[in-house]
């Protein structure tokens, strides 16, 4: 089966600078976070992955190869640019029949479908005014309508909820979250703001200085410690007590209340150990649970190891 | 794929629910990459038609000018004008000469669509982030540039090339039947001053709103330009050099009209006369140039547009 993105031995230089090191990643997914701080090379990969930059090596978007056929890429996939990308005195739905248009659409198709890409943003008869005289939030609504306007398999959304109000956020994110079922698209979204990855990705890409560090699910990433993953371990009472036992037979322990503890196993060791080890302490086990790593977390987790 | 969950429902709902028109994946053909600059050309073309200033009062003046002129020239020809001033050989040399000569009025509406259209184009698209919308899609940057010239060629055409033609068609209506043959040649004269005239509007202040990022500095640029520089160089050309005064445009093309036409020493014209090379020359080199930066600054965009600066 075709993956959305293939990436073989990627790699994009300027000048001395190495932007992408050989990076090697098969992706797919519904919606794909890609996470990086700032420099990591996630708009120099775009650019790669939508033709517009010449590089080494070899990737492939929809089975098609990003350096020959960019122009296909293009007509398949919709960007959604951070910044401001707006032709000055057009009304959202001039601006996105023209978007539709430049896609290849015919004429009467490209109307019919901006009003229906505006129409899903939640832009409803907003859409007849100047863009110039939108909200921040409206904007971003015209943005993602001009990527969804020609009918897109993939979409790249870059920082889609930049300078959103929380509610705005929240519409905005559900959006998203909607859009692969109802328009059978796939989803990028490039961010630096780890809760949107963490409400509406089942995938995540992690980039650090140019290298692809993490591919592969949210669940996969905060469990990505395997044996090394914490317990949660709450009891009756003096928690304490249970901490210095469980040192005494090997494991980590850090407490986070009286009666509340994370445990880090030792390698050989089951959760029967600190069943064992309270009842011989005489003390009585509440709460036994895997404890959940927050994508932020993990997301530190990877490129500070890596960094 | 089938229609979403949301389909049908409409815009009565509360804020925050999403709904959708009815959504259909797009099965039919799309337009081929290779012509989608005529989207460009049509969506500038339109752009430019909004408002009074920018094309529909030039172009007025355009049609007053070639009305005025054409009977101007109906007048100088007509016999009762002949018989009362007896200076037929005169009257009609200067009636011919009016097609060459009202190419400085053309040029100067040229001038000011140019100015008001042409040299706010990419600086504008450069400042409104236009680029990332355009280069995000399936454009080169040929396209672009490819789009951007032809409509402004053809905006320009309609003062450059139109306005004249018509003139020239009016002077060989006029002719006596003896001279219809004579006159013809007056057409593809005209037709080659309007073309050159056209490039010269079309593409080189099109090079001055590449070379700046603020649509208003590009625009002064290109009237200091036509207007103060080519003032200068003419008068230094006057004293020094014509291959000087070559540089400035409006000069070369005249000079160019008036060979054409050959037209000498004629009332109206006040510009140093430039060797027909010369002005040929300077108006290729200048347009060169400007395709040059134009092209440039549209693949610097393509690069750089699209997910932020690299």
């Amino acid at each position: 089966m075709t993956a959305l993105v293939e990436l073989d031995r990627l790699a994009k230089r300027y000048g001395a600078h190495t932007a992408l090191a050989e990076v090697t990643a098969r992706v797919d997914g519904h919606v794909i976070g890609l996470l990086g701080p700032n420099g990591a090379g996630k708009s120099t990969l775009l650019k790669c992955l939508l033709g517009l930059l010449p590089f080494d090596g070899d990737a492939r978007v929809l089975g098609l190869d990003a350096r020959t056929q960019g122009a296909e890429i293009r007509d398949r996939v919709g960007y959604m640019p951070e910044q401001e990308a707006f032709l000055s005195g057009m009304t959202a739905v001039e601006q996105c029949a023209y978007a539709g248009e430049l896609s290849g659409l015919p004429r009467n198709e490209a109307m019919q479908r901006a009003h229906a890409a505006l129409y899903y943003a939640g832009l409803e008869e907003k859409r007849y005014q100047p863009i110039d005289g939108y909200s921040t939030g409206m904007k971003q609504r015209v943005k993602l309508a001009q990527a969804l306007v020609h009918d897109p398999e993939l979409l790249f959304l870059d920082e889609p909820t930049n300078g959103l109000d929380p509610r705005s956020r929240d519409e905005m994110l559900d959006l998203i979250t909607e859009l692969p079922a109802r328009r059978n698209c796939a989803i990028v979204l490039s961010t630096h703001l780890l809760p949107d990855v963490e409400r509406v990705c089942d995938q995540a890409v992690i980039m650090h200085h140019g290298q692809v560090r993490f591919v592969g699910t949210i669940d996969e990433l905060r469990s990505e410690r395997g044996r090394d993953a914490e317990l949660v371990v709450e009891v009756k009472a003096d928690a304490a007590r249970l901490a210095d036992a469980l040192g005494a037979v090997g494991a980590a322990c850090q407490l986070y209340s009286p009666v509340g503890l994370y445990v880090s196993l030792p390698a050989d060791a089951t959760t029967r150990l600190i069943f064992h080890t309270a009842a011989a302490s005489g003390l009585q086990v509440r709460t036994l649970a895997v404890r959940r790593e927050s994508v932020e977390a993990a997301f530190l987790r990877v490129i500070g190891g890596a960094a | 794929m089938s229609a979403g969950p949301g389909q049908g429902q409409g815009p009565g709902q509360g804020q925050g629910k999403i709904y959708d028109l009815g959504y259909k994946r797009y099965v039919g053909s799309r337009r081929a990459v290779a012509t989608r600059w005529k989207v460009i050309m049509r969506h500038q073309l339109a752009t430019a038609w909004k408002g009074w200033w920018r094309l529909k009062m030039p172009l007025t003046s355009a049609v007053l000018a070639t009305v005025t002129t054409g009977v101007v020239m109906y007048v100088l020809r007509g016999d009762v004008l002949r018989m009362m001033t007896g200076m037929h050989g005169e009257v009609v040399r200067f009636a011919d000469g009016l097609i060459p000569l009202s190419i400085v009025w053309y040029e100067k509406i040229a001038f000011l669509i140019s100015l008001l259209v042409g040299a706010q184009i990419v600086a504008g698209d450069v400042q409104s982030g236009a680029f990332t919308f355009y280069f995000a899609r399936s454009l080169r940057p040929r396209d672009y540039v490819l789009g951007k010239l032809a409509a402004l060629g053809l905006l320009l055409a309609l003062v450059m090339l139109a306005g004249p033609l018509v003139l020239a068609g009016v002077r060989v209506g006029l002719s006596d039947p003896g001279e219809i043959l004579a006159s013809l040649p007056l057409v593809p004269r005209t037709l080659a001053i309007g073309a050159l005239g056209t490039v010269i509007y079309a593409v080189v202040p099109l090079g001055f709103s590449a070379a700046v990022s603020n649509p208003r500095h590009a625009m002064a640029l290109w009237a200091a330009y036509d207007v103060v520089i080519g003032s200068i160089v003419n008068q230094l050309g006057a004293h020094v050099s014509p291959a000087i005064a070559a540089l400035d445009l409006p000069s070369a093309l005249q000079s160019v009209a008036l060979e054409l036409f050959d037209v000498h020493g004629s009332p109206g014209l006040t510009r140093t006369h430039i060797p027909i090379g010369f002005a040929l020359g300077s108006i290729a080199v200048q347009a060169a140039i400007a395709i040059a930066v134009v092209t440039w600054r549209v693949r610097r965009a393509q690069q750089t547009g699209v997910g932020g600066g690299a």
